[in-house]
């Protein structure tokens, strides 16, 4: 494979093409969907939840701003199907916590052409807790304010679940599913892309 | 994961059927949008009213519905319950004083506040189900992105949306396929037979076939899209979207009225905030 040397913010970017397009969907309908009923419940509206494998995937796939978008759109459909209200505060953290998940390629790990060492596994753990941590523990509760001002106090409860939980989620079931993919791409690399 | 998920794919002949696309996603976000502003019981009650009115009208969808309902009440009356757990005078902050009307323990006490706050919530959080309900039922994907893109949102963020929506039904026919497959090579997931932790293990391990085929599923859906001229110019119009109805005209009127009473409560929460977050009748 050729090493294509590509600016910061296409990568932060990501590419978009139709099949970014189709991919984001298909992680925001599978977030949404686990996130109501693929998971045990740990505080009011906070579960541990397998929705948080799809970020890291639809990250290393596509990238970090892919992966927001999942987060927010698969957040809000979650919010739809599910039947406990709307709160948007949520979806922008999950946005934000994606966004950091996702940031898979920027540091070098390319699951597409079968590149994932135990040092981007490291990096991808460390990011994973920062963008969380930064996620629903700042922009949710900041939003939070502003939109529902009176739900601080069990924002907070939630708050601290929900980055315990998504956390030990990405990085405990992530890494292996992401160890996985990079071996099952990498066999197809030594066929090479015609332009 | 059963019957819960349901997607309407053909449009329907009632009159909220009958709506264009525009018109379904303008009424909706009035109403989500109105019912997040607002903690006044006065206001969320008739909104309540009006969003099971609204569904009661899509009469021949209702025996869909009734599964979920079952599992939302159950979940929010779960969640009641944990508040009131982690802080039983919660209403105290709320709605300003609490009266005891019923007292387990020192601790754990009964106040008419919280129990005033906890219908309120209840009340909020059923028409937001209700109407999210609603309009999951009397839309479809392609009226829903055509209603978005009316809306002045970009078009590929539109295509986003309705096959995340599309695509929901499909994760439900996968998860049942890939069960069913399981169970043939062996897997026990009877109730009787395995204990609760084992079957939630091997619900995980549907889920790594069910992503793995889903992100697959990527690239056929990619070049079928390329292969019609997706994203080739910056508009697009939808087959989906029709010239307004005489419906559409009375809806106009009525979420035009909506969107103003969210700005009248929104000037009132900056403007004359009240003492107390809830509105309480016997204080």
């Amino acid at each position: 494979m050729e090493n294509k040397k590509q600016s910061l913010g296409s990568m932060l970017l990501g590419k978009w093409d139709t099949k970014t397009i189709v991919g984001i969907a298909i992680g925001a309908a599978l977030f949404g969907v686990l996130m109501d009923f693929g998971g045990i419940k740990v505080t009011t509206n906070t579960s541990l939840t397998s929705a948080y494998v799809v970020l890291p995937i639809v990250g290393a796939l596509f990238g970090p701003l892919p992966a927001a978008l999942t987060g927010l759109i698969g957040n809000t459909i979650a919010d739809l199907i599910g039947g406990w209200g709307f709160w948007f505060d949520w979806s922008f953290g999950n946005a934000v916590a994606g966004f950091f998940i996702g940031l898979l390629p920027v540091y070098g790990a390319k699951i597409a052409d079968g590149i994932f060492t135990t040092k981007h596994a490291i990096i991808y753990a460390i990011v994973t807790i920062i963008g969380v941590g930064l996620g629903f523990g700042v922009v949710t509760p900041v939003l939070t304010v502003l939109f529902y001002s009176s739900e601080l106090t069990v924002t907070w409860i939630q708050a601290w679940a929900a980055i315990i939980s998504d956390a030990s989620v990405a990085i405990i079931v992530g890494i292996p599913v992401l160890f996985a993919l990079a071996a099952r791409n990498k066999k197809k690399t030594n066929l090479t892309k015609e332009d | 994961m059963d019957d819960r998920l349901f997607i309407n794919l053909s449009p329907g002949s009632t009159y909220l059927d009958k709506l264009t696309g525009k018109t379904k996603v303008r009424l909706f976000f009035a109403f989500i949008i109105l019912l997040i502003a607002t903690w006044d019981m006065r206001i969320i009650f008739p909104t309540l009213i009006l969003t099971i009115i609204g569904l009661s009208s899509l009469h021949s969808k209702l025996k869909s519905v009734k599964a979920i309902t079952i599992f939302v009440v159950f979940t929010n009356l779960l969640n009641l319950f944990l508040i009131w757990i982690i802080e039983p005078d919660y209403g105290a902050t709320i709605c300003g004083g609490s009266t005891v009307l019923f007292q387990f323990t020192p601790f754990y006490i009964v106040t008419g506040e919280t129990m005033w706050y906890f219908l309120v919530r209840f009340c909020k959080m059923m028409a937001t189900f209700v109407a999210a309900m609603t309009f999951i039922q009397s839309i479809t994907p392609s009226e829903l992105a055509a209603g978005l893109y009316a809306n002045k949102i970009p078009y590929k963020v539109c295509m986003i949306v309705s096959i995340a929506f599309r695509y929901i039904p499909d994760i439900l026919r996968d998860f049942q396929a890939i069960k069913i497959s399981m169970q043939a090579r062996g897997m026990e997931l009877d109730a009787k037979k395995t204990t609760l932790w084992t079957r939630l293990k091997q619900n995980v391990l549907i889920l790594v076939p069910l992503i793995v085929t889903s992100f697959d599923r990527v690239g056929n859906i990619a070049n079928a899209m390329d292969l019609r001229g997706f994203g080739k110019n910056k508009t697009r119009t939808y087959y989906a979207e029709h010239e307004d109805g005489p419906g559409d005209r009375q809806m106009k009127i009525f979420y035009i009225f909506l969107y103003l009473l969210i700005l009248v409560v929104i000037a009132f929460r900056i403007f004359k905030p009240s003492e107390f977050e809830v509105w309480y009748p016997w204080s």
